[in-house]
């Protein structure tokens, strides 16, 4: 084993994050945990970015067997006492389940089974644009942190652990990740796999109290993805002798490939596995930020990504892969609708698109490639960004729910400025997401059912982020904007994701030539069934002149600058139309507006001029979409078709 | 991809963008005119709109803030790219989101200001949209199913027109341009009458130039709109004019008999009756 | 750009505590038989939209501050148009405990219409002729207010010897 400048960043993007996570966890003083935190983002942001650079290797650990599987035994064994602590009899089997898996291995290794061992880590570049994803939005988060708990913390309750717990598992999640995608070897895969499952438990539960059930409903379900993982490793040891992705792709073996996808399933919590990301939510936003939204959720979405292209031939499996996402998309967005929670309204936001990343996967073209890869990562970007700042909005105004987020325009513009840009970029043209969406429309076109589920979800999706961003910017005149004071470690990561949204929606067509396109061509290269049809699309779609969508902006803001921005003065200011019985003052001076903003009420007078306060809610449409029971037929559909999908892999 | 751009289609470009306003004004004129005489009253002079745009634009710039004036920007700029792209044949799919993006800054601008009206207005709205948008991306998709391509200048290679191949979708498109065009009994969000259960929803906020802005964008929107329904009859234009006159005369019929219904119902009615009619076209062309 | 105020004329209409009766005749305006939509005027319910003001009915203390309101959302060239008597002196109103008079208390008036209530073909009248005080306040041109109606009417000797004689007789 040299020491390359590869290996070194490797070692760097796994170990430094832990050994910083150690430090952060016993240092006594919170300035120098907050150091090295911004110590520790700095090295992996390098990292990251240099290990980018570097040309793809592959990297053999030596004695890896036996360390993975010490690592492996390790992390089942916690996980086993840790259920054992809690009293939950399903976390207690499934446990037992693995540990018999990894013991049955080592049997079977003692006994002479000899399987194929190729190198244990390797970067690859769908590889990197994980592990620049969590090397460069993960420290920003992380960053954020600092500045998010010194006040959590204040106002936590008793039961809530410690600061240093909580910066250990955070820290360190970012080492297991980037080994996550970095490993080749499916025994290193489910170590790291476990690894994440066990600090989003430690993290969810952060408070104590209620949030340790949530926690625990999550150990449950990724738990069992965990298992189906180990289970399908022990099959393809068995049948194919061989235990790393590579082998998976050559062997073409079936049974694996599904446990495997419905191990991803839990991970990114597709129907019907989506419980454990809702109740997630009660985590302090950096949590939810990083884990569920940005990174660990991706996981699953990435593993999809890798093991299905290399089983086009499958059509059933993929088929049924691609309507699992597909109906994933529309009833995330469904359910969306109804919510008024913010932090809900996200969390269904992230399923439904990992729902689509999972459709786009399975259809198998490169134009759907390509779609998956730009959602994969203008996602992460996005949905950071508003997790970050709807927990900003909410240690601030002291509610979660959209509808008290009226007036905030004035109140904190910077947070608002940036909250609006978040959530623009999900919706609306030219942003990246925007462009992934179209992609993946024009990629599921040739399978109807796909499309009709694509389509209403697309139209779910602009009806509650409209919703949300309408209420976040309504506001009354004034003639300056607050002064915003901020945590300068938060303010530093919300203008920086914020920026990081517009650079990559500015440049989303070029960063899809330059990196989607070749990745794209290079793993559908040499397949046959990809026919010119499908082929001319993909270019087509890499041709589209964004350049004209960014010039209409500019023209509509330069444009409103010119004739409105200085030409407005205060006499052209007006009330609202109450139908004349503005509570506010009828005659015309400035003060009248500097009313305190109600935010949920228009104040009118009334009969006998009593001052009545009238207002108008959002529509959820919660007459038509009971989220009890659409949650339960949905889940009740997705099960069936989970059946169905061991079925078609004839495991049942 | 802009230098593929020669001299003829930049005129081409310039031209619909200055004759699309015109068109959408004289359609709008030439509505209340016939409107008039279905009532039995003489009606305005064909040109009103465009009187109507002139004195808007003379009057006192008054506003809620400066935040709406942005939007309704927004809104004109994007409504004028959708013709920009369709005149430069651009993907359909694209053209659909540049259009959803002009109404929602509009819904956006509508609630920006703390009017309870407005806000009404633009939630319903965000509701008609929701009603529409599945049938729109349908007709792209049967374009797409017949030409392999998703461009808007492979419509007018196709050898049949398309009203025969997507005359279900083509209903279903015309119940959508019902809606867009804010009549009855789909007038839910604003309209061109005096409503008294809204007050002109959306644009109550808007005065002076600012409505006038918004104006225009509607001449565009209802001159792209009406254009589609041309190309419906893409090989002989004519015939594709007198299809439009059809649409346009049925589309009267419709505001003038029918009063105004509920938001959910048109919700319902939208995603039950013609999206299962537009289902049936696509379905029937998939099987081909 | 020629003047194209007195081509397309939005009437906004508001109603301070009038019987309803010109309110009646004013709607009936808009209907086919006297069909003012051919002037290009529209029925505008929303002061923001509008040009002209249409007020019926006298002013009291309540609609004294709703009138002030709507008045300032109209932006400016404005006109207002006072139809019937309510407006210029209270009418069958005038002297109550909550009239106030007439609507010129509260803004500025360019047209009264007298009657109670006024004909849809006077009414229409008032409206061209405040069209046209529009096209020339668009013009810059700074109008004074109108002067109320001070034309009331009076019988004539004959019609009041009628009404003695009447009189007489009934006593007889």
């Amino acid at each position: 084993m040299e020491i390359t400048n590869f290996n070194v960043l490797l070692a760097v993007l796994i170990l430094v994050p832990v050994v910083f996570g150690v430090v952060a966890y016993f240092s006594p003083w919170d300035k120098l945990r907050s150091l090295s935190i911004v110590l520790c983002s700095v090295i992996v942001a390098a990292a990251g970015i240099l290990i980018t650079i570097e040309p793809n290797n592959t990297f053999e650990l030596p004695g890896s067997e036996m360390i993975a599987t010490i690592l492996e035994v390790g992390i089942v064994a916690v996980i086993l006492f840790i259920a054992v602590k809690i009293k939950n009899w399903l976390i207690i089997l499934m446990s037992l389940v693995q540990m018999g898996v990894i013991i049955a291995e080592i049997i079977l290794a003692n006994a002479g089974h000899t399987v194929a061992h190729t190198y244990d880590f390797a970067t690859d570049p769908l590889t990197k644009i994980l592990i620049l994803i969590t090397s460069i939005v993960g420290p920003i988060i992380a960053v954020y942190a600092i500045g998010y708990m010194k006040s959590h913390q204040e106002h936590a309750p008793p039961t809530a652990a410690s600061l240093g717990q909580f910066f250990f598992f955070f820290i360190a999640f970012l080492g297991f990740m980037n080994g996550l995608v970095m490993a080749n070897n499916l025994k290193w895969f489910s170590f790291f796999w476990e690894a994440t499952t066990l600090c989003s438990y430690m993290l969810i539960g952060q408070d104590g109290g209620e949030s340790k059930k949530n926690a625990e409903r999550a150990l449950l379900i990724n738990t069992f993805g965990g298992t189906a993982m180990v289970i399908g490793v022990l099959w393809l040891v068995v049948e194919n002798k061989t235990e790393s992705f590579e082998g998976l792709l050559l062997a073409k073996a079936v049974i694996p490939m599904v446990l495997l996808c419905v191990a991803a399933f839990t991970k990114s919590a597709l129907l019907p596995f989506q419980s454990w990301l809702l109740g997630a939510m009660i985590a302090p936003t950096p949590v939810s930020a990083l884990l569920h939204s940005a990174t660990m959720v991706k996981a699953g979405s990435y593993l999809v990504l890798r093991v299905t292209p290399g089983f086009h031939d499958s059509t059933k499996v993929m088929m049924v892969i691609t309507f699992i996402g597909a109906l994933t998309f529309a009833g995330a967005a469904l359910l969306a609708v109804t919510q008024s929670n913010a932090k809900r309204v996200l969390a269904y936001s992230t399923i439904s698109n990992l729902g689509l990343v999972v459709a786009c996967a399975g259809i198998n073209t490169p134009l759907a490639y390509a779609a998956a890869l730009a959602i994969i990562c203008f996602h992460a970007i996005s949905k950071g960004l508003l997790f970050l700042c709807v927990g900003r909005i909410e240690q601030k105004i002291g509610s979660r729910d959209i509808e008290d987020m009226g007036g905030i325009l004035y109140r904190m513009p910077v947070t608002t400025s940036v909250a609006l840009i978040g959530m623009m970029s999900m919706l609306l043209p030219p942003f990246g997401m925007l462009l992934s969406k179209w992609m993946a429309i024009e990629a599921t076109i040739r399978s109807p059912l796909i499309l009709i589920f694509i389509i209403l979800g697309s139209a779910l999706t602009v009806f509650f982020w409209s919703k949300w961003i309408g209420r976040i910017q309504t506001s009354s005149y004034h003639p300056k904007f607050n002064k915003e004071t901020m945590d300068p470690a938060m303010g530093f990561s919300l203008i920086t994701l914020a920026l990081g949204v517009l650079l990559t929606g500015v440049g989303s067509m070029w960063i899809f030539n330059k990196f989607f396109a070749p990745i794209t061509e290079q793993v559908f290269k040499g397949r046959t069934d990809i026919s010119d049809v499908l082929w001319s699309v993909f270019t087509a779609a890499g041709n589209f002149a964004a350049v004209t969508l960014f010039v209409a902006v500019g023209i509509a803001f330069l444009a409103y600058w010119l004739l409105v921005w200085r030409r407005f003065k205060e006499t052209d200011v007006r009330l609202p139309y109450l139908c004349g019985e503005n509570a506010e003052s009828t005659v015309y001076t400035t003060s009248a507006f500097h009313n305190s903003e109600g935010t949920r009420s228009y104040a009118f007078r009334s009969m006998g001029d009593k001052i009545e306060n009238s207002w108008s809610s959002t529509t959820y449409l919660k007459n038509f979409i009971c989220e009890k029971k659409a949650t339960i037929w949905l889940n009740l559909i997705a099960w069936v078709i989970i059946i169905i999908l061991l079925g078609e892999a004839h495991l049942l | 991809m802009m230098d593929k751009i020669n001299w003829t289609q930049w005129i081409i470009i310039a031209v619909s963008l200055v004759a699309a306003p015109f068109i959408g004004a004289l359609i709008s004129g030439l509505d209340r005119k016939v409107t008039a005489r279905m009532q039995g009253r003489k009606g305005p002079p064909v040109i009103q709109p465009f009187y109507d745009i002139i004195k808007l634009f003379s009057k006192q710039p008054i506003a809620l803030h400066k935040l709406q004036i942005l939007y309704a920007f927004l809104h004109l700029v994007f409504m004028m790219l959708v013709v920009v792209l369709l005149a430069m044949g651009q993907d359909l799919l694209m053209i659909l989101f540049a259009h959803a993006f002009s109404t929602i800054c509009l819904v956006l601008g509508g609630m920006s200001v703390r009017s309870p009206y407005s806000r009404i207005g633009s939630m319903r709205k965000i509701m008609q949209m929701l009603a529409y948008e599945p049938i729109l991306i349908l007709i792209i998709v049967a374009i797409y199913l017949q030409t392999d391509s998703f461009l808007a200048s492979s419509v007018m290679d196709m050898t049949k027109p398309m009203l025969w191949s997507m005359p279900l979708l083509f209903l279903a498109f015309l119940c959508a341009v019902a809606i867009k065009l804010n009549k009855s009994p789909f007038d839910v969000s604003t309209s061109h009458h005096a409503h008294q259960e809204l007050i002109k929803g959306i644009t109550v906020e808007y005065a002076g130039p600012y409505l006038g802005i918004i104006e225009i964008a509607h001449f565009y929107e209802t001159a792209i709109l009406f254009f589609i329904i041309m190309v419906f009859w893409q090989t002989n234009l004519y015939i594709g004019f007198g299809l439009e006159t059809l649409a346009f005369v049925a589309i009267l019929i419709l505001d003038n008999t029918f009063s105004r219904l509920t938001t959910t119902w048109m919700l319902k009615y939208m995603w039950s009756i013609p999206l299962f009619l537009s289902i049936a076209n696509i379905i029937w062309l998939w099987s081909k | 750009m020629f003047n194209a105020v007195s081509k397309s004329p939005w009437v906004v209409h508001f109603n301070c505590n009038s019987c309803n009766g010109c309110d009646i005749e004013f709607l009936a305006c808009l209907t086919p038989h006297y069909d003012v939509e051919r002037f290009g005027i529209l029925h505008i319910g929303n002061p923001k939209h509008a040009d002209v003001l249409v007020v019926t009915g006298s002013v009291n203390n309540r609609n004294a501050r709703v009138l002030q309101n709507v008045y300032n959302q109209i932006p400016d060239p404005k006109v207002v148009v006072a139809m019937g008597v309510c407006t210029s002196s209270g009418g069958v109103f005038a002297g109550c405990y909550n009239i106030l008079g007439g609507v010129d208390i509260v803004i500025p008036v360019d047209v009264f219409v007298p009657g109670c209530p006024p004909r849809p073909e006077a009414m229409i009248d008032g409206i061209v002729k405040a069209v046209g005080i529009l096209e020339r306040k668009r013009k810059g041109e700074v109008f004074p207010t109108a002067p109320k109606p001070t034309h009331t009417f009076k019988p004539s000797e004959e019609q009041s010897a009628e009404k003695t004689e009447i009189k007489e007789e009934k006593t007889v």
